[in-house]
């Protein structure tokens, strides 16, 4: 227990480290982008006025309000204080929404798409790759080839071919939106129908390129752990063969589960492609849009809970390896 | 004295609105009708008219005073204000050029001095609240925008004075003078009457009240609460779309406005995150009038989609064209501050490939509307001589290489043995640049290169964000590389228009300054056009205002400071006849003339009413 108590505070110490320069390089980095995001906003707002001096005294306004007219340590030292008073401050871009009730209005469209687009995307790629693993013959030579198209097709593409078959040609799902475009929100089953329907193309659209990823990786993960010297010793000890599998898959599977905790870390970055695709609400397009308008509170508060989910799904992996894969832990702790 | 004796053909009012239709009999005010569609029930197709191209990103805000509301459908004050939830004094019409009343109860005069416009306010009108609009809110609302700098108050408070209720029902606005005691402008005392919304004072002094006077809160209230004098107001607004439903008590349905309700119950629109899925929406027959550039639109009404999807003219350019994107040069670039280089340039541009590729032809050629400083109105083009010999001579259409070539050649500027022209000793070498993802305007701007190399002038192009792009040309000087020659937009039709557009292409008022959003972002100084341009908004006499346009235009096209690229419609517009029609058409027999401009623009709001069911 002594040891997994150094092991714990080591991986603690690390995760604390890296948070500190992920904080800083999340509102340092922004701002290094060239461009003036008030000049933006100024621009828009100065389309038709004629009064030079009125335009520019709209820019210092808004200057003044996001207080790009400060010296950047002193921009920083309020961005702290903020941040740990929970205020993200304004949206620029969208101003005067603040940046959690920008965050707070698309993040649950991401999360409910993303999520189980991630998880069924890994349970089905996985199965199928161990399964042509183990198989091998007819099986294998199918799956491979179509894993690694499907996986290498780019993720607009699966999106549009799917928009094109489904929503166009065979009009079976409707091309774009979050629901119907004739319908209000409401707790009625014709709304909840429609969400589902319109969930499917963007769903699918993830699913089907993370399932040939997940596929190939665990196949040949598999494959490795099948031609191990412990497979081939436990067999000449006469163990059963769906005991080795267990042990097989369980050890195959370690790098998938990382890879795993790293797409739910990052799904908060949201789908962009799928969201552009099918105008499907959430957080990838508000986060390109923000990257666009140099809005600097919104870029620092989505990377920041990216880094935060990514540490933590990290961190919760780090730990839970210490308990399942004993050598792990018995490597770092030396 | 009428205005229209003493200001540009463009801006002359117009006494009183035709309706279309027969009047209805007046309705008391009473509070706003709650709307009747069931919970969870589709909006009812047949009562819904449905938009896209407008709103791109959540509605911000419904706060009047806020220019950053993000809310399209509700909110834009400019040349053709948006009228469906505030309203204006007078609705521009960019197709006669005419200001018509729609708070203002019959034309707007100037007084004997030619300092102060008068108006009156319809007495039919009142707030949703079911109050009457008076002149003390037309008064109380300039003085907010000037006490709270709001994007308006920094505007007009250089042109107007003051604004005053003279009684309940006139309003008395000032113009500001010069030391000279001359109107600082009265083109954009003018302009002010068809921009600025009218705010009721009580709900004005409400938001005063829970914000403490402070202006940054002043403007960032969410006014959820606004009083309103329109016929639609916020029905639902969340990230993927915003409705709007009529206010059946609406005043404009009195016999002195409309006479009617306008037809629609509920207008929606849905958030699309890019042209293509608005498009795909306008062909599945869920978007009736679009707003968005629909690439060769033609084929949605052709074979073999065969959809009945029209625009307002039959045949291309399908719109009417009001702003004029422009190629600008950056006159401290190595040998740009030369005539002929600029001229040559210009003269090689394959502007109808430019038409044809960037606007799938829904512009105007260069042979249809020869280039000036007009947009191709009607109104616009009769404000300059273009029967002029000498303006025809300076005309080009593009294309001419050879012509390009001999005027450098005879300006000495030759080709060296590596083919490259050189000026001095140096060779020519531009970056030609415009933001990324424009892409109409990137297509633009490869032409622009492709012609200099045509020519022997090594033009390559590139492309950075509009982040980096607006915050380098607004402030001068400009790198010495990456943006000698840009695109910036333009204004476009308007009832200071086209003095305004004018004024920011050529006046040295706005070169080499930092902080310049207005225009000549290229460095153009020439004092005999500042002078003709300032004299304009004074002049009343029509001759001579058609005469020094003329004079401008001819200087514009002899020193070609910057060039037209192509013509665009203030306002795409292409309408669905699945469920509605009776939309606005070249011909369509309405007078004064309903414009294409989204039935929610200026004038364009009387298309409302004119709507009929395809099934009814």
């Amino acid at each position: 227990m002594k040891e997994y108590l150094k092991y714990f505070l080591n991986k603690l110490l690390w995760f604390l480290i890296t948070f500190i320069f992920a904080f800083i390089l999340n509102f340092i980095l922004p701002r290094l982008m060239p461009g003036d995001p008030v000049a933006g906003i100024v621009a828009r707002m100065a389309q038709g006025m004629t009064n030079t001096t009125g335009v520019q005294a709209i820019y210092q306004q808004y200057t003044q309000l996001f207080g790009t007219n400060k010296p950047i340590l002193e921009q920083f030292f309020i961005y702290v204080r903020n941040v740990f008073h929970g205020n993200f401050g304004f949206s620029f871009s969208q101003y005067p929404r603040t940046v959690a009730d920008v965050i707070r209005s698309s993040v649950w469209w991401t999360v409910c798409l993303q999520f189980p687009a991630i998880i069924v995307g890994w349970i089905i790629g996985n199965a199928l790759g161990a399964l042509a693993a183990y198989l091998k013959g007819g099986y294998d030579k199918v799956l491979l080839p179509i894993s690694i198209f499907v996986s290498n097709l780019p993720t607009f593409g699966m999106a549009i071919i799917l928009l094109v078959i489904f929503g166009v040609d065979l009009k079976w799902f409707p091309t774009s939106g979050g629901y119907g475009f004739d319908l209000i929100p409401s707790l009625s089953w014709k709304f909840m129908w429609s969400v589902i329907v319109h969930y499917q193309l963007p769903f699918w659209s993830i699913v089907l390129i993370a399932i040939g990823g997940q596929a190939i990786g665990m196949r040949s993960m598999s494959i490795y752990e099948l031609n191990a010297d412990y497979v081939k010793y436990s067999r000449f000890m006469g163990i059963k063969d769906r005991k080795i599998v267990g042990y097989v898959f369980r050890n195959a599977m370690l790098p998938q589960v990382t890879g795993l905790a790293l797409s739910i870390g990052t799904m908060v970055s949201g789908a962009l492609v799928a969201e552009i695709i099918f105008s499907y609400p959430g957080l990838g397009t508000t986060l390109l849009n923000a990257i666009t308008g140099g809005d600097y509170p919104l870029i620092s508060a989505i990377t920041l809970i990216i880094t935060l989910m990514v540490l933590m799904a990290m961190f919760l992996i780090e730990i839970i390896y210490g308990f399942i894969d004993p050598r792990i832990k018995a490597t770092q702790s030396e | 004295m009428l205005l229209g004796a003493c200001a540009p053909a463009a801006q002359a009012p117009t006494a009183a609105p035709a309706a279309t239709q027969a009047p209805a009999p007046t309705t008391a005010p009473a509070p706003t009708v709650e709307p009747t569609v069931a919970p969870g029930g589709p909006l009812p197709r047949n009562e819904t008219l449905y938009f896209n191209g407008q709103q791109w990103g959540s509605v911000v805000c419904w706060n009047p005073y806020s220019s950053s509301c993000n809310n399209a459908m509700a909110i834009a004050q400019q040349d053709n204000s948006r009228v469906l939830m505030f309203e204006t004094p007078y609705l521009y019409d960019m197709l006669d050029g005419k200001s018509y009343p729609l708070l203002a109860d019959g034309p707007y005069a100037w007084n004997d001095a030619h300092t102060d416009i008068t108006f009156k306010l319809k007495k039919a009108a009142h707030w949703s609240d079911g109050t009457p609009v008076t002149a003390d809110d037309v008064a109380y609302t300039w003085a907010t925008n000037i006490k709270y700098n709001t994007s308006q108050g920094a505007n007009f408070g250089a042109f107007i004075d003051s604004v005053t209720a003279v009684d309940p029902q006139t309003v008395d606005v000032k113009a500001k003078l010069d030391s000279n005691g001359q109107v600082v402008n009265p083109l954009e005392v003018v302009a002010w009457l068809d921009t600025d919304y009218v705010i009721q004072k009580a709900w004005t002094q409400k938001l005063e009240a829970r914000t403490g006077g402070d202006a940054t809160k002043l403007m960032a209230d969410t006014a959820d609460d606004v009083v309103y004098s329109g016929p639609y107001h916020k029905f639902f607004a969340d990230d993927t779309k915003v409705v709007l439903v009529r206010d059946d008590n609406y005043w404009g349905q009195d016999a002195s406005m409309f006479g009617k309700l306008p037809i629609p119950k509920y207008l929606a629109h849905e958030i699309y995150k890019d042209n293509a899925s608005g498009t795909a929406a306008l062909q599945a027959g869920e978007v009736d009038v679009s707003q968005q550039f629909n690439s060769n639109v033609q084929e949605l009404w052709q074979a073999p989609l065969n959809l009945p999807i029209s625009t307002y003219l039959p045949d291309a350019p399908y719109g009417i064209g009001a702003s004029i994107p422009t190629a600008y040069y950056n006159m401290a670039s190595y040998g740009l501050d030369q005539v002929a280089v600029r001229k040559a340039i210009a003269m090689a541009v394959d502007y109808d490939t430019i038409i044809a590729n960037a606007m799938t032809n829904q512009s105007a050629t260069f042979e249809q509307v020869p280039r000036s400083l007009m947009n191709p109105t009607a109104g616009e083009q009769a404000l300059y001589d273009s029967s002029d010999p000498s303006i025809k001579a300076l005309q080009w259409a593009g294309k001419d290489i050879d012509g390009a070539k001999k005027l450098l050649d005879d300006a000495g500027i030759k080709a060296g043995p590596d083919g490259w022209r050189y000026y001095n000793g140096k060779k020519l070498t531009y970056v030609a640049t415009c933001p990324n993802g424009w892409s109409d305007w990137q297509a633009a701007i490869e032409q622009v290169a492709a012609a200099g190399k045509a020519i022997g002038i090594d033009i390559t192009t590139n492309y950075p964000d509009w982040s980096v792009y607006q915050t380098v040309i607004t402030n001068w000087p400009l790198p010495t590389t990456g943006y000698d020659i840009f695109m910036m937009y333009n204004d476009g039709a308007g009832p200071a228009e086209p003095w305004s557009r004018t004024n920011k292409l050529l006046n040295s008022r706005y070169a080499k300054t930092k902080n310049n959003w207005n225009g000549d972002w290229g460095g153009y100084v020439n004092p005999a056009v500042d002078a003709l341009i300032n004299a304009i908004p004074a002049e009343t006499d029509p001759a001579k205002i058609k005469a020094d346009y003329t004079a401008i235009t001819k200087i514009y096209l002899t020193d070609v400071p910057s060039f037209s690229l192509m013509y665009r419609p203030q306002s795409f517009h292409t309408v669905n006849e699945i469920v509605w029609t009776g939309y606005p058409h070249q011909g369509d027999g309405t007078n004064p003339p309903v414009p294409p401009l989204d039935l929610m623009d200026g004038w364009s709001v009387a298309g409302l009413y004119n709507l009929k069911l395809v099934n009814p």
